[in-house]
């Protein structure tokens, strides 16, 4: 027990370690965003000292941006779900590498919305008040005590599932399913349950017609789901920009050996060579000394040089690797970069999946050190996995990678298009209303589509946002989309597109005209403003210090076996380029 | 720029760029914290942790009016006299407002907020007078900043509105910390020192009667009413909600509400509904049309409009 705590925090001090480790473009990256923190915790203590007065609300206007940018929020927390839901219901294998991204994507979402309802109080010195069993919690009948509950909830989930399934990663341990399995299905539902609450929080409001309506709920979901993996889909594109080791064209230039490749050392192997296997993959024991001897003819031992290429992306071959000694690292080619999808170390297998599919290899391996590597022909692999205990392993192993593929990016986007669809068509069903019955409760809605006793501060807004997610929508019908310049582009225009349509578009209009018919307008302040951006480089800062951490993991690159190895050492490329810049 | 790690120990240069980015980064949150030190009204440990007023004890709630009573000599240099007025058994309040009558002079907005030491500046008002048309109840064609020459303009009545005193008050439904209540005798009242300052009761009302102190409130010391009461009209804090309380400081004690008592053109009517003999019992069983304002939201208002037929 004590022992595992210890690991667990010499995990946890190498992660903080990995943290201080990059190039010049993520010292620039992180500088900036920090000083944009700075920025905004100054505008903050500004808040504190004099009030909300520093905001541009009222009494009239009594919520403003903070709270139209927590409800966007709370929905790209919630969209994270959608990478969870194909691959744990649908046993989607090209997402499956990317649910890490989109978690932590939720835990830096959600430590953003605590953050804005936080700055929206009047006295967050009180916030004890809040806390269930020491304050006195209105629960259930206050949707807000439901959003405490629910937002808490996600982020402890979440924080959970990702923690655990790095760590394993970490130890090259399998997950129990047990213990996160009934979480990530929680995680689904609670994923939809945190926007309908929030979506409740307004549509409670019988004072405000407005709100008041059931199609804000549904609206929110399907604007959300738009606008959360559009924000994923451009977030990974950047993790597989940044985590590329060099372009492509270069890559004969970084693994002189892989040019003209040296005689490989080859001898067949002996039962020795498999008795150092197992040592390596316990597992291994399993396999019988009578299948042992019975593969062993076809196998051979290679002995291969630093920088030597075992096998190349695209080509067709039908063996598996073990590595007995040395390390070999998994690269693969990703418009037009290289990036580490895995790293091998003893007793770890690569070269699997195009053995036992026959398919082409998806990536090119290469000996980082002088190893040594059992190779093992296709038939051999499968009678060694006729033991279940092999079997598993293999087949766990298979998935420890880290692939970003362009088919997992079109699958994110056929969910934007469809929500996307959705969500158009629910605002044309309000707007319908609204305006077709011309009630008099219809009065916000037209301040903002068409403005009202001469004010329209709202209008241009508004009429932006339908029209760059009318764009969108119509960009994601059109197969140029799946291009991903295209793809980048739709996703930026959804995003900013429902940022005003939840934030200017809803939160705002619900308070003009008052509910005494009073117009008063509403514009955020500089410093309100300044605080919102503080809070937005915060939750960036998280996002990127998460990946930091992550990346390596779930490469393969930082993990139990190398503890000791100074962190910038296990990041061979990374600490050349910023050695180089110093 | 990679920091060193343990492993190889520091040497000289990279321990100078480690300091320098350390001092700079301190430096650079110290002068972030500076607002800070504006602000001269920092929470003491014994506010901080004040009791919820439904779960104090009658000496805690002594020595908690004995720190108000000190908090407000010190910043004002005048004693007041605090005390905690608990609703009267067999008592319900209702407000009866006669249409007819009110000449829309705003008399009852000021005494409003003379009487419940709002703030002047920024000024709170609990107390929103609507101009409207002859012939229409559409309160959202209604005129907020009338100001002619002579009131009341012909072809024009006025409308006063305030906090309505729901039995089904929305606003304390929405309250996540039960910060607002109503109380036995039909008054929604606040506790000042539990609000955490959400404001989601203030989107809630459908009367606009909540009103938010967005920054410290400011009262001359020559202005302030030093008659006070814990749920009434004892000075607020920034950053906290209050309302309308019917004057509780005064009527649990048997008096009229201030807008009442200054009303030249008597429109208002006060009492206990639960007296068959009182003025509002009277008006209620009387008046032939009386309007609750956006009845249809069931929020059951105990402030009735009416009009003299």
């Amino acid at each position: 027990m004590i022992q595992a705590i210890k690991n667990y925090f010499t995990f946890l001090q190498r992660c903080g370690r990995l943290v201080f480790i990059g190039d010049w473009r993520y010292f620039t990256w992180t500088g900036t965003l920090a000083v944009f923190c700075l920025l905004g915790l100054n505008a903050y203590c500004k808040q504190f000292a004099h009030g909300l007065i520093t905001t541009g609300m009222s009494d009239q206007v009594s919520w403003g941006v903070y709270i139209a940018n927590f409800t966007f929020l709370v929905g790209v927390a919630a969209a994270a779900v959608m990478m969870v839901i194909p691959v744990y219901i649908y046993d989607n294998e090209e997402l499956h590498d990317l649910v890490i991204f989109g978690e932590l994507l939720a835990v830096a979402a959600i430590i953003m919305c605590l953050l804005f309802v936080t700055v929206d109080l009047g006295r967050p010195d009180r916030f004890w008040h809040l806390i269930p069993g020491l304050g006195q919690f209105n629960f259930p009948a206050s949707m807000l005590s439901w959003d405490v509950i629910v937002l808490n909830g996600y982020l402890l989930l979440n924080v959970h599932i990702c923690g655990y399934l790095i760590y394993c990663r970490y130890q090259k341990k399998l997950p129990a399913k047990w213990f996160y399995y009934p979480f990530v299905f929680i995680a689904i539902v609670w994923a939809i349950s945190i926007h309908t609450v929030t979506a409740f929080l307004y549509v409670g409001l019988g004072g405000r017609p407005f709100w008041n309506s059931s199609i804000v709920g549904p609206r929110f979901l399907a604007s959300a789901f738009s606008a959360g993996p559009a924000l994923i889909i451009l977030a990974i594109q950047v993790v597989r920009r940044v985590t590329a080791t060099v372009p492509s064209g270069d890559a004969k230039q970084r693994f002189a050996g892989a040019a003209n490749p040296k005689t490989v050392a080859s001898r067949p192997a002996t039962l020795d060579d498999l008795e150092l296997l197992a040592r390596f993959l316990p597992e291994f024991d399993s396999v019988s000394k009578d299948v042992r001897r019975e593969i062993l003819p076809g196998l051979a031992v290679l002995d291969v040089p630093a920088g030597d290429t075992f096998l190349r992306q695209g080509e067709t071959d039908p063996h598996a690797f073990f590595v007995l000694k040395g390390q070999v690292v998994v690269e693969r080619e990703e418009s037009g970069r290289y990036r580490i999808t895995r790293s091998a170390r003893p007793g770890e297998q690569f070269g699997e999946v195009s053995a036992l599919a026959g398919t082409p290899r998806m990536a090119t391996a290469i000996a980082e050190e002088a190893t040594q590597v059992l190779r093992v022909p296709s038939d051999a692999l499968r009678k060694m996995m006729k033991s279940p205990r092999m079997n598993k392993i293999v087949h766990a192993r298979m998935a420890e990678r880290l692939m970003i593929t362009d088919r997992a990016l079109m699958i994110l986007r056929n969910i934007v298009q469809v929500s996307m669809l959705i969500n158009v068509f629910l605002l044309v069903n309000e707007v319908f209303k609204e305006f077709y019955s011309g009630n008099l409760h219809s009065i916000s809605a037209k301040y903002l589509f068409v403005g009202l006793h001469g004010h329209h501060a709202l209008v241009p807004w508004i009429w932006s946002a339908i029209l760059l997610n009318l764009t969108a929508m119509v960009l994601l019908i059109l197969p140029v989309s799946r291009s991903l310049k295209w793809l980048n582009l739709t996703c930026v225009l959804c995003i900013v597109g429902i940022w005003i349509e939840k934030g200017m578009g809803l939160v705002i209009p619900g308070f003009i005209p008052t509910p005494l018919g009073q117009m008063v307008e509403y514009s955020p302040s500089l410093n309100e403003t300044l605080i919102c951006l503080g809070i937005w480089a915060f939750g960036l800062l998280c996002y990127t210090l998460f990946l930091r951490m992550a990346v390596p993991i779930l490469q393969g690159r930082l993990s139990k076996a190398n503890e000791g190895q100074p962190e910038d050492e296990v990041l061979p490329v990374l600490a050349a380029n910023s050695s180089a810049q110093n | 720029m990679s920091t060193p790690t343990p492993a190889n120990g520091m040497d000289r240069r990279s321990f100078l760029r480690t300091s320098a980015v350390l001092t700079t980064g301190l430096a650079a949150l110290a002068a972030s914290l500076k607002p800070l030190m504006e602000m001269n009204d920092f929470p003491t440990a014994e506010r901080f942790m004040q009791k919820y007023y439904k779960e104090m004890t009658p000496a805690d709630m002594d020595k908690v009016l004995k720190r108000i009573t000190n908090e407000v000599e010190k910043q004002y240099g005048l004693r007041p006299h605090v005390r905690d007025y608990k609703p009267m058994d067999g008592v319900q309040y209702v407000y009866c407002l006669n249409l007819t009558r009110c000449i829309g002079c705003r008399k009852c907005v000021h005494a409003c907020v003379a009487e419940n030491n709002q703030s002047r500046n920024p000024e709170i008002q609990y107390i929103r007078v609507l101009k409207m048309e002859d012939g229409s109840l559409d309160i959202e064609k209604a005129e907020h900043d009338y100001d002619p020459e002579q009131v009341p303009e012909k072809g024009f009545f006025y409308m006063p509105v305030q906090c309505q005193q729901c039995k089904n008050p929305p606003c304390v439904k929405v309250c996540p910390v039960h910060a607002t209540w109503q109380e036995t005798d039909g008054i929604t009242v606040v506790d000042y020192d539990w609000c955490i300052g959400c404001r989601y009761c203030e989107a809630a009302c459908p009367y606009w009667a909540r009103r938010f102190n967005w920054t410290k409130p400011e009262i001359p010391k020559e202005r302030l009413n030093p008659e006070m009461s814990y749920l009434g009209n004892r000075p607020r804090r920034q950053g906290v909600m209050e309302k309308c309380h019917f004057c509780i400081q005064r009527t649990r004690q048997g008096k009229y509400p201030a807008c009442l008592e200054v009303c030249p053109a008597g429109a208002r009517k006060f009492g206990n509904i639960l007296d068959p003999n009182s003025e509002v019992s009277y008006i209620l069983n009387h008046k032939r049309v009386f309007i609750q304002l956006k009845e249809e939201m069931g929020t059951s208002p105990r402030f009735f409009y009416y009009f003299d037929v």
